[in-house]
């Protein structure tokens, strides 16, 4: 029946042309490689738990009487949108759980998302002809935690409210079109009721649009340009050396696509994320402390607590108030830099050739302790968004928390980055470094200096890798189906016909031995012109 | 036992290929061991699925949900996966890449292609061309105007308007008017203009402290003699960094902290809200208050400067 | 074996780290609130008279024994410690039962320590304190949450308290060294009504004109019923200390078990066809630096090289 099926659409649409290119496509293996894939794939669960959410979430700042289950709520005036939220949380089945799914997946996505671009920053996969898909990557990130920001700003609780409260502020700070970019976004002048209605249509529907789109371009450039490899395995600039699409590939990856959805089920099982309800509605005269963005914006929160309190007054106006520099200049000259960042490298080092292969990160000790070093610089950052929370659990007093940040922040990379330059520099002067060891025998010399030479192969080491099978100009017939002939399961009947042609190798009929029986086998070994039919 | 990888210089290349070479034979030396492993795996995917199924229909609590519909996922992940690790043909395999960069030839054609059709549409009639992009450039511009300026009004005269007038009384969230007896020596209140209780921009925070000694009143800076009276002093809530409220008050320390960024004002004689640490850049506004003949609390005057953070050709 | 270590093994890892995690998050939660939950809204023991001579009598002996070092011996204070006179009732009752005093050293805080003295002890402390010059705010009598409102005394607490405390009742530092305690700490209501009375340190005082009694028994119910029990239906509660943990628990535990699975799916770094000597194929030295690699030619000719040479064994 699915014979039929795929030739009645293939009759009409032709798949079978380009699909063979499809199911025969290689991927490289390597782990480092998935990164992506948790990206994509929590993309997909917060699609999915998304829509779960849109079904009951209310995106209106209309006021709203709770009476609930969860009794400090009960008779409070709220919006609509924290009201859906609390019910969401209480009282619809499953809720909680779509909720808390749907933002660890977020922390997870955003996550990815950078562990990624450190793994193509490392390797220098944004080499040519790679630096588009570089750009895109780099807009889905922007993307994807300012669509962050908008989710957990929704439901209108007092946390998430009070950040709000800072971004109209940030926006103020802009020069000259400050003003009226927060009054034309928000609607007028803080809070305003445009606020979660806009937020919505903005986190719903544009920004993942935009996302999916670009997602969908990041995607195709990868299948058209082909994934990176590392060296090894007989790789080179011409070539890819993994497992097929078909079987292996859409196995491995559709079964870590669960694995990703059973992590974020597990932690929204388990872990409490974004407790609204405890924190209540948003009352722009009421505040708490330990008060934190998510921590994909907390190196902004950061930034704006240890800047000094300066501030540009030029004949008593003011031109850059204080909140400009941490919060705009900041995150504008980073994200330029890096969206920049292949054509700064190709401006630094004069590499302007195509790169298939990829460098293992030991392999460019400048490039790497530059990224670790700024690596650093962030997460020294997002570490000064909880001053407070440290300063209690450590028992220092806040102002010495702070001045130390203010001092941390650039110690931290400066010291970075002649260690991570060392640690490179040494595992390259490593013989083997890193990789799976093999036995050696260690020889003492009448001097008294020591060498090794590596053992035999023992039965228990590793299986040695065997030599790549060129998928495009090869025939497979499944070999682990054990069958008396080869017709049986040689659908296309190009063995027979080869067989026919008299296009038998040298070799001849030699697997007849491993056959079955009595039966001739037409196993052979063939040798098919490349646009054979 | 050998296969050559083909050439991607355009040549057809015979292939060898051996039907029963290792690289198709399963990746896993024992694969009946695997394939019951990954059957058991799948089955407590199963359970899991079903198990979510069941704590659905009784209502069980969040971390039942989770759990289970996590175990449902992770049987199947682990299956999948070790179905596609070990039972499957453990390679490797490799297909050619080709350079992405076309032939000059290509190049040519394309470019010829192009050019030689378009020198009839266009040639002679740039004056067109010219008028159509003059439309199109003002279809851009004009398309702005909805999707921009209608969003919100314009800023008010770049003041950040608060409702305090003078004579308003001083009032509760709830309400209530504010009397001299309502706060201790060391107590804090918030507090908004009679008619406009809990609004976002005219928040304020009351406090009070002893008097020094000898004084009824607390003069915070030259020229607000009168501001403080009885010990009451009241300065905007909103934050001059950011816009959070300022919503802490240190009563030993005689300090304001806001709880966003830390920034800590000093409070007191002399000290009318001076930033002493932290990102703020200017002190918080303090509204002047007076007390009225049935003891309640009164603005002299609205807050002299606007509230808040800076802002851009803000008069400080 | 092998199939122990290829499989069975990562699902292992998942489940211990998942049970290590809960058990231990578990504990901490537990640690934060107090061994002693009193039923709150009533007193330990309900001393419905302070001017009993037994009690004086009794707290005098105990005031010289606990607290005459610092603060004298008629309560008139010293360099050491201020004066007790007319402090009132609910300050000292306050500052016993929450372990506050006595002092081991002058600090900037005192601490919550374990408490050694009894109520019975502390109540007659109170009674002789409060018997040497009367004032300040008497301790609560007749507590009860009967007719506490949970919504209105979050709506107050979340004003009032939450800004120091946060809104979690999770306590925070403030500036000048100094800190809003934890109020999984408080043992009662009383306490809770006292310490809104009275502002212990930097605490603000709120008078009945601030936070009305009944507001005040509202917020009392709220911190001693919802803030040292929050309804954490989500899971593990991570503190309270806002979304920064959930950020390390999320990069950490979320993407670094996603990393974990995805070094089991894949496939590890080239098993190389490096030789024993250490010279990887890519033709550099060790040691070398690589700005400025030269263009794709040298690999080409490496890599023709190794192709025809495949080192690996058949």
């Amino acid at each position: 029946m699915i014979n039929g099926l795929y030739d009645w659409i293939d009759d009409r649409v032709n798949i079978s042309g380009g699909g063979r290119k499809m199911v025969n496509k290689i991927f490289p293996d390597h782990w480092s490689f998935m990164i992506g894939e948790i990206a994509l794939y929590s993309f997909v669960i917060l699609l999915a738990t998304g829509v779960f959410l849109t079904l009951y979430f209310v995106p209106s700042s209309s006021d709203a009487v709770y009476t609930g289950p969860y009794l400090p709520l009960d008779g409070v005036h709220m919006s609509e949108a924290f009201l859906s939220t609390v019910n969401l949380s209480f009282s619809v089945r499953c809720g909680l759980l779509m909720r808390q799914m749907h933002h660890w997946s977020a922390n997870i996505f955003v996550g990815a998302i950078v562990v990624h671009m450190c793994r193509v920053f490392f390797t220098g996969g944004f080499r040519r002809p790679r630096e588009l898909n570089w750009i895109i990557g780099m807009n889905m990130l922007i993307l994807a935690i300012f669509n962050g920001f908008l989710g957990y700003s929704l439901p209108d609780d007092l946390v998430s409210g009070t950040g709000i409260r800072i971004s109209y502020s940030i926006l103020e700070t802009i020069p000259l079109v400050g003003t009226y970019l927060a009054n034309f976004l928000f609607g007028g002048s803080f809070p305003g009721n445009s606020l979660i209605p806009r937020f919505y249509v903005l986190h719903v529907l544009i920004l993942p649009a935009i996302i999916a789109g670009l997602l969908g371009a990041h995607l195709t450039l990868l299948v058209r340009q082909k994934h990176t490899q590392f060296k090894g395995h007989g790789a080179t600039e011409h070539n890819v050396i993994g497992a097929p699409m078909w079987p292996t590939f859409i196995a491995k990856t559709n079964g870590f696509l669960f694995l990703v959805a059973a992590v974020t089920a597990i932690l929204g099982a388990l872990v409490q994320i974004n407790p609204i309800w405890l924190y209540g509605p948003y009352r722009p005269y009421v505040v708490t402390y330990a008060v934190q963005p998510d921590w994909y914006m907390g190196w902004l929160d950061g930034g704006l607590r240890i800047m000094p309190h300066w501030q540009t007054v030029i004949a008593g106006h003011v031109i850059i108030p204080n909140a400009f520099w941490p919060a705009i200049v900041l995150p504008g000259i980073t994200f330029t830099v890096l969206m920049m960042w292949p054509f700064i490298e190709q401006r630094i080092t004069g590499d302007r050739a195509d790169h298939q292969l990829l460098d293992r990160p030991r392999d460019r000790p400048k490039r790497t302790a530059l990224g670790a070093a700024v690596l650093s610089f962030y997460f020294t950052l997002f570490g000064a968004s909880a001053t407070d929370v440290l300063a209690n659990y450590l028992h220092v007093s806040l102002n010495s928390v702070l001045t130390s940040f203010q001092i941390l922040v650039f110690a931290v990379p400066i010291v970075t980055y002649p260690v991570a330059l060392k640690i490179c520099r040494e595992l390259q002067a490593t013989a083997g470094g890193g990789k799976t060891k093999l036995h050696n025998i260690v020889i003492r010399s009448a001097e008294g200096g020591y060498s090794t030479v590596p053992s035999e192969r023992r039965p228990g080491d590793t299986p040695p890798e065997l030599e790549p099978v060129a998928l495009d100009t090869s025939v497979i017939l499944p070999a682990l189906v054990a069958s008396p002939s080869y017709e049986a399961v040689d659908r296309s009947g190009l063995g027979a016909r080869a067989a026919a042609d008299g296009l038998e190798g040298p070799e001849g009929n030699g697997a007849a031995a491993e056959g079955n029986g009595a039966e001739p086998t037409r196993r052979g070994v063939f040798r098919i012109p490349r646009n054979y039919r | 036992m050998s296969a050559s990888t083909g050439d991607s210089h355009g040549e057809p290349t015979p292939v060898t290929i051996r039907l029963d070479a290792d690289q198709y034979k399963v990746a896993a030396a024992n694969p009946r061991e695997i394939e019951w492993t990954v059957a058991a795996t799948f089955l407590l995917g199963l359970a899991g699925f079903a198990g979510f199924g069941a704590a659905y229909w009784v209502n069980a609590s969040n971390a039942w949900l989770g759990g289970t519909l996590g175990l449902g996922f992770l049987g199947l992940g682990v299956g999948m996966v070790a179905w596609g690790k070990y039972l499957m043909p453990r390679g490797p395999f490799s297909e050619s890449r080709h350079s992405m960069v076309p032939s000059q030839a290509e190049k040519d054609r394309i470019i010829t292609d192009f050019s030689s059709r378009g020198k009839v549409v266009v040639e002679r009639r740039v004056f067109l061309t010219k008028i159509l992009g003059a439309a199109g450039a003002v279809f851009g511009v004009v398309v702005m105007f909805p999707l921009i300026r209608s969003l919100g009004p314009l800023p008010k005269g770049f003041s950040v308007a608060s409702t305090w007038h003078k004579d308003s009384p001083l009032v509760k969230i709830d309400g209530t008017k504010v009397h001299l007896d309502d706060v201790e020596y060391g107590g804090m209140l918030t507090v908004f203009p009679e008619g406009d209780a809990g609004g976002a921009l005219s928040q304020t925070m009351l406090v009070r402290q002893l008097p020094p000694k000898g004084e009824v009143n607390i003069v915070t800076a030259p020229g607000r003699e009168t501001w403080g009276p009885l010990g009451y002093m009241a300065f905007s809530k909103v934050c001059t960094h950011a816009g959070c409220p300022v919503g802490l008050y240190q009563e030993v320390t005689h300090q304001m902290l806001c709880p966003c960024h830390q920034s800590l004002f000093d409070v007191g004689p002399n000290k009318p809200a001076i930033p002493v640490f932290g990102p703020a850049p200017r002190p918080l506004p303090q509204l002047p208050l007076y007390v009225d003949a049935d003891g309640y609390l009164r603005a002299q005057a609205p807050y002299d400067q606007p509230v808040g953070p800076s802002f851009w050709w803000r008069r400080d | 074996m092998r199939l122990l270590r290829r499989f069975l093994l990562p699902f292992a890892v998942v489940v211990i780290a998942a049970a290590l995690g809960t058990f231990v998050l578990g504990r901490v939660q537990v640690a934060a609130s107090s061994t002693a939950m009193q039923n709150p809204g009533m007193k330990l023991t309900s001393a419905t008279s302070l001017t009993n001579a037994g009690m004086i009598a009794a707290g005098r002996t105990l005031f010289t024994e606990t607290c005459s070092t610092c603060h004298g011996g008629a309560a008139q204070g010293s360099v050491l410690a201020p004066s007790l006179l007319g402090v009132g009732g609910a300050t000292v009752d306050l500052w016993l039962t929450a372990g506050w005093m006595p002092l081991r050293t002058p600090e900037t805080q005192p601490e919550a320590k374990p408490v050694y003295l009894t109520p019975a002890q502390i109540d007659d402390i109170v009674a002789y304190v409060v018997s040497l010059k009367p004032g300040g705010v008497p301790v609560p009598t007749n507590v009860s949450l009967k007719n506490a409102n949970a919504a209105e005394g979050f709506a107050v607490f979340a004003l009032n308290c939450a800004p120091c405390h946060t809104i979690t009742g999770s306590g925070d530092a403030l500036a000048s060294g100094v800190s809003a305690p934890s109020l999984h700490l408080a043992k009662s209501a009383t306490m809770v009504l006292e310490a809104i009375r009275t502002g212990p340190q930097n605490m603000p005082r709120f008078g009945p004109g601030d936070i009305s009694d009944q507001q005040a028994l509202d917020v009392a119910l709220y911190v001693t019923k919802y803030i040292k029990s929050p309804r954490n239906i989500g899971g593990i509660g991570l503190g309270g200390v806002g979304p920064v943990a959930e950020g390390f628990v999320g990069l950490f535990v979320g993407v670094g078990v996603c990393l974990l699975a995805a070094y089991w799916v894949g496939d590890r770094t080239a098993r190389d066809d490096e030789d024993e000597h250490g010279h990887s194929d890519s033709g550099h030295d060790v040691g070398d630096d690589d700005e400025g690699e030269p263009a794709a030619a040298g690999d080409e000719a490496g890599e023709a090289a190794e192709e025809v040479g495949g080192t690996t064994d058949a």
